[in-house]
């Protein structure tokens, strides 16, 4: 046992950890690494599943695929090192076991042995290397740079032998694992000799394979005989792409399908109340940063700042958007899933006579004008009349401008984007696995999606050292002094993480959901 | 010099005078006429309705039609909210009401724009005839065989949506068609004698085209603004809609209907349905005035 | 035909030709002046610098606007509609994916509203004057004049929430047969056609005036025909000769304009196709979806001359 393993172990016993937390830490250092589905749970096999999903934006290309039609493609035929359950445990898939060295810069994974592509190719550490090396260099393009910047570069991932591979990382990561598994969704491994023509075979090792994929229309997969593990369940599913919820859910309600991937509480309020409709309902880390511009006016000054997220009430957000599928926020990305999430620093209430003072001690008493930015999606813009309305009773009367996606963030430049000029704005951001890309860009002095234009060298010395801790009291200590500086400074407001939801037929069982809309599929059945 | 300027004046005091009592018959006898008309008696009630509510809006509404109130959203039709509650729990009652401003203001304006515009465009294009008339009639025909939402949504994209530019959109879009209407009747007009007995008096191009032309073709003009009105409406709505028009929280109807229209079938109605009828009645509304007008006119 | 309808044919293709041409700059230069850029829309916008700027790279986006639209007129004329920027392969199959659906939406409106408003002509012009024709008359204009959207929305409530005789969903299950996928085309239709409804049964309507009060109508009463024979063989087709060029003029209407009501029926056909290759900025899609409605515009408006000419009597007579 390791120095790390054994201080979790104390942890445990000590009281100062949950189980669920313990199970997190100890999958992601390697220490737990078998968690099979007992077998006895498992439905009836045969079965075709009918799934509605959003269309693919784009081409079915691993390196290139952002959105979440795409994403639900890929892990449907392709698979992770290491899969990051809803429960953001890590379970092996690709890889059996993983270990960092001491100060987690290096990270060795021993592999799954006799593995097969569907296209006869063996799986093996050059698979790996190929994969990891296509992912992380900048002159392939890949949709991952964003978030293995800085962690690992091409060359990085060494072959040790067939079944062992090495990640030399950029700096030290004690999170690494989460890099690799399917929390970074385009990390599916591909044969060392893949030539970019994914959509013509989607050939990958998983439990089921490609019959048919038909773009905008939708796919067929049928069940891999030659997969490594546990046969999948069903003989086959079909998935059919729809351009938007309304008819999911009305497709759904007229059994046209047994699952949707994914729905919004918007417009889905129907489908919430109907008893013949399951819901799976997982807490993620998805949420909405609204970001205050801290160089420039009257939001320049911490006291305006705070003020403003003073204004807002949560508890009614929480309830009036997301029927209660949601948790607090406090403006800080660290949600409350994450085990590392410091839960005791204090929730920021509504608290208007507080937020008053603050305008008139900044030198504001009769408020001021400004306007928030945002794009038209899902419940956005009813969020940001909510915080038009709340800014009103501090006297910030805030206009609002609702663009199209495409024109909110603009070519993502300084200058030539809504979204990092606006003095105000809403922006979605996904759910991870683990806060560190979520700490990284949006905060980070000059980070490259840092709207709110912070800069704050105390900040940046903590993320750099909450990344390279690998021990929970340490990530967690070091999470607290995050959570309370982003507090008292403001530069974002975070009011709640919502709940990723999946919903399904009255008999369907076994789907299995990830908070960034992978469905797996392998254990479903129809009772 | 004084005589010479007193008696210009009582020419210009006896041409008006004149011209007035024309103008008043002529008045006496349309209102008459209109006024037997029950399609334009109907569709002036329903515009004159929506007319005093987004004048009177405020005083008219029981809530204020911004108020969010999250513990009561999706309320359906209740004594204290008689049309329900949207997502955020505002007043569907009172939104209607108030939606009918942002509506009223912005149609209206775009159709007077198109109508200046096109009015000077059309009696250019009509009274020049030659190749001035050639270019710009080849020109006008090419943009409106454009589909016109999509130039306007082009347009709106590039310029961002506001109040202002969804106006200004539907003015530039409207101007062409205005210019047609008004060109064919000042063809006609040239030919009937007072326009050659104008230009042998060497009375200025200008003075013509304003003075003695745009007078007599004021009624099909009077009658293509109430036509293009409804189009305006038709619209602003429909940009609206597609998420292009008028921006949140109005409280304008195809805003409305764009924000709540997936609530539909989970059986919240009430969110759509009442701004539907609301857009359906003015828009049948001013149409009917405009039908009545044209009979009467034409 | 006479030589004439084929010069005024000629004419209306060149104009129309121009109109393509300007239509496909406008949306070009469009393109250009809106926010983003084409790799930045595909991978997100999270997406790393350098991974956009390479995918520009590889789709050619990142060369001279100009240089741009030559290569696309240059693929279009060689008969190649290009290649989709997001989904990296042929727009054609695409194109013709969502044309079959919209014709499937437009046929089912046709369908609905021509023998729906030329009866509601007919029906007003042989009771000229009285409250029939004002109801028609009235009736129609008013129901053209409701945006398509408000329409649907009404529509959708009455027979698809209310009284549930309708599905409201323009999909169907998979293996549906013809008559159950006609069933879900009904309430996406209804709107299109209360549009149409107010024009063709108002030229209808027109056509059959004149008719009735024609010399040729007369003199076949006179001869001592059966009413109902007269207005068959005589009044019928000369009434109906304006309405086939108003429904094939707008046929244009419901390929273009269907924008409004397949977002509302979330209906993948060209209008949606359009409206998400334009939010997306995959412009080879944007380009061939709006030229494919033109060119459908042009079909249909030529298609209404031959048509008149065919049917003219008094062309003809010229032709012979």
């Amino acid at each position: 046992m390791t120095s790390q393993a054994r201080h979790l172990v104390g942890e445990l016993r000590a009281g100062r950890l949950g189980r669920r937390a313990f199970l997190q830490h100890a999958a992601r250092i390697g220490l737990l690494t078998a968690a099979p589905v007992p077998a006895a749970a498992r439905g009836r096999p045969g079965a075709t599943i009918r799934v509605a999903s959003n269309v693919p934006a784009g081409a079915i290309e691993p390196l290139t695929v952002s959105e979440i039609g795409g994403l639900a493609m890929l892990c449907q035929t392709g698979e992770f090192l290491v899969v990051a359950g809803s429960d953001l445990v890590l379970r092996p898939s690709l890889a059996v076991s993983w270990q960092p060295n001491a100060d987690s810069s290096v990270w060795t994974f021993r592999l799954r042995p006799s593995v097969r592509f569907h296209g006869g190719q063996a799986f093996d550490a050059a698979c790996v290397v190929a994969t990891m090396d296509r992912l992380s260099d900048p002159k392939q393009g890949s949709n991952a740079l964003s978030v293995l910047r800085g962690v690992l570069s091409p060359g990085g991932t060494k072959r040790i032998d067939d079944l062992t591979v090495r990640f030399e990382l950029d700096a030290p990561n004690g999170n690494f694992p989460f890099y690799v598994s399917s929390d970074n969704y385009n990390a599916i491994i591909l044969p060392a000799d893949y030539a970019g023509d994914f959509e013509t075979n989607f050939n990958g090792t998983g439990p089921f394979r490609l019959e048919r994929y038909t773009a905008k229309v939708g796919a067929n997969f049928v069940r891999n005989e030659a997969y490594w593990g546990l046969p999948a369940l069903p003989a086959r599913t079909e998935f059919s792409f729809f351009g938007d919820q309304q008819p999911q859910v009305l497709a759904l309600e007229d059994d046209q399908v047994d699952v949707i991937v994914q729905i919004a509480v918007q417009g889905a309020q129907g489908l919430l109340r109907d008893p013949d409709v399951r819901i799976i309902d997982i807490p993620a880390a998805t949420h909405r940063q609204m970001h205050l511009r801290c160089d420039d006016g009257p939001l320049a000054d911490k006291r305006v700042r705070q003020a403003i997220a003073l204004s807002l009430d949560r508890p009614g957000l929480v309830h009036g958007l997301f029927q209660g599928r949601a948790e607090l926020g406090n403006d800080s990305p660290f949600a409350p899933i994450y085990p590392s999430t410091d839960r005791s620093v204090p929730q920021r209430a509504r608290d208007i006579p507080r937020a008053r003072a603050l305008m008139q001690a900044a030198g504001y008493p009769n408020g001021f004008e400004t306007t928030l930015t945002t794009e038209r999606s899902q419940e956005i813009p009813l969020l940001a009349v909510l915080v038009q309305n709340a800014c009103a009773q501090i006297g910030v009367r805030v206009a609002l401008t609702i663009e199209d996606i495409a024109a909110y963030y603009g070519t993502a430049q300084p200058g030539r984007s809504d979204w990092l000029d606006s003095p105000m704005g809403i922006t979605d951001y996904g759910h991870r696995g683990v806060p560190n890309v979520t700490l990284a860009a949006p905060y980070l002095s000059g980070g490259a999606w840092n709207a709110a234009h912070f800069r704050n060298a105390t900040y940046d010395r903590l993320v750099a050292s909450f990344n390279a801790a690998t021990e929970l009291p340490a990530q967690r200590a070091l999470a607290g002094d995050i959570e309370r500086l982003l507090l008292d400074e403001t530069p974002v407001i975070i009011p709640y993480f919502y709940d990723y939801l999946c919903a399904t037929g009255p008999t369907v069982t076994g789907v299995a959901v990830s908070g960034i809309s992978q469905i797996f599929l392998q254990d479903a059945a129809l009772s | 010099m004084v005589l010479q300027r007193a008696l210009k004046g009582t020419k210009v005091f006896w041409f008006f005078f004149s011209k007035k009592n024309c103008l008043l018959a002529f008045l006496m006898s349309v209102v008459r006429r209109l006024l037997a008309s029950p399609g334009f008696l109907a569709g002036s009630a329903i515009v004159l309705f929506w007319v005093v509510c987004a004048v009177f809006g405020p005083w008219l509404e029981p809530q204020s039609p911004y108020a969010d109130d999250l513990i009561n959203t999706l309320s359906p039709p209740t004594a204290a909210h008689w049309f329900g509650t949207d997502q955020i729990g505002r007043d569907i009652f009172s939104r209607i009401i108030a939606g009918a401003r942002p509506i009223l203001s912005v149609a209206p304006a775009a159709t007077l724009l198109a109508t200046v515009c096109g009015t000077a465009l059309g009696l250019l294009t009509g009274y020049a005839g030659g190749w001035v008339d050639r270019v710009l009639s080849r020109l006008i025909e090419v943009i409106l065989a454009l589909p016109l939402i999509v130039v306007a949504l082009l347009v709106l994209v590039a310029l961002g949506p506001s109040s202002l530019n969804v106006t200004v959109v539907i003015a530039l879009v409207f101007t062409p068609i205005i210019a047609r209407t008004v060109r064919s009747a000042v063809i006609a007009e040239c030919k009937l004698d007072y326009v050659p007995a104008a230009q042998l008096r060497d009375e200025g191009a200008l003075h013509i085209m304003f003075r003695e032309i745009l007078p007599n073709i004021t009624p099909p003009i009077l009658v293509e603004v109430t036509v293009r009105l409804g189009y305006a409406i038709f619209t602003v709505a429909s940009l609206s809609f597609l998420g292009f028009g008028i921006q949140p929280p109005s409280p304008d109807w195809g805003l409305t209907i764009a924000e709540n229209y997936g609530l539909i079938v989970g059986g919240y109605g009430w969110t759509v349905g009442f701004a539907a009828v609301a857009t359906a009645s003015l828009v049948v509304g001013v149409n009917l005035l405009a039908e009545g007008l044209q009979e009467v006119l034409r | 035909m006479r030589a004439a309808t084929l010069h005024a044919i000629g004419q209306r293709g060149a104009l129309s030709a121009l109109t393509l041409a300007l239509l496909s700059m406008v949306v070009f230069a469009g393109g250009q002046v809106l926010p983003g850029d084409v790799g930045r829309s595909i991978l997100g916008p999270l997406a790393d610098a350098r991974a956009v700027a390479v995918l520009n790279h590889q789709l050619g986006t990142d060369a001279p606007p100009l240089l741009m639209y030559a290569r696309w007129v240059g693929h279009l004329l060689r008969g190649d509609m290009g290649m989709s920027y997001a989904y990296r392969s042929p727009v054609a199959p695409f194109i013709l994916h969502a044309l079959g659906k919209s014709l499937a939406l437009a046929g089912m409106t046709l369908a609905i509203v021509i023998p729906l408003s030329i009866g509601a002509g007919v029906w007003a012009a042989l009771h000229h004057g009285r409250w029939q024709d004002r109801l028609v008359s009235l009736g129609g204009l008013s129901l053209t004049v409701v945006p398509e959207f408000v329409s649907g929305i009404l529509l959708v409530l009455v027979f698809g929430v209310w009284l549930r005789v309708l599905p409201t969903s323009a999909n169907t299950r998979a293996g549906a047969g013809m008559w159950q996928e006609a069933r879900h085309l009904i309430l996406p239709a209804l709107p299109l056609v209360l549009v149409l409804f107010g024009y063709i049964s108002r030229i209808a309507r027109a056509g059959m005036v004149d008719a009735l009060e024609a010399d040729y109508t007369r003199t076949a009463m006179l001869k001592g025909l059966p009413r109902r024979m007269v207005i068959w063989r005589h009044v019928l087709r000369n009434a109906l000769l304006p309405t086939i060029t108003v429904i094939a003029a707008q046929t244009s209407y419901l390929l273009g304009g269907l924008v409004v009501v397949e977002t509302l029926f979330r209906y993948q056909g060209i209008g949606s196709l359009i409206l998400t290759a334009a939010r997306g900025k995959d412009y080879p899609m944007l380009e061939a979806g709006i030229l494919t409605v033109g060119t459908a515009y042009i079909l249909s408006a030529v298609l209404a001359d031959v048509l008149v000419g065919l049917l003219d009597p008094r062309s003809q007579a010229g032709a012979r």
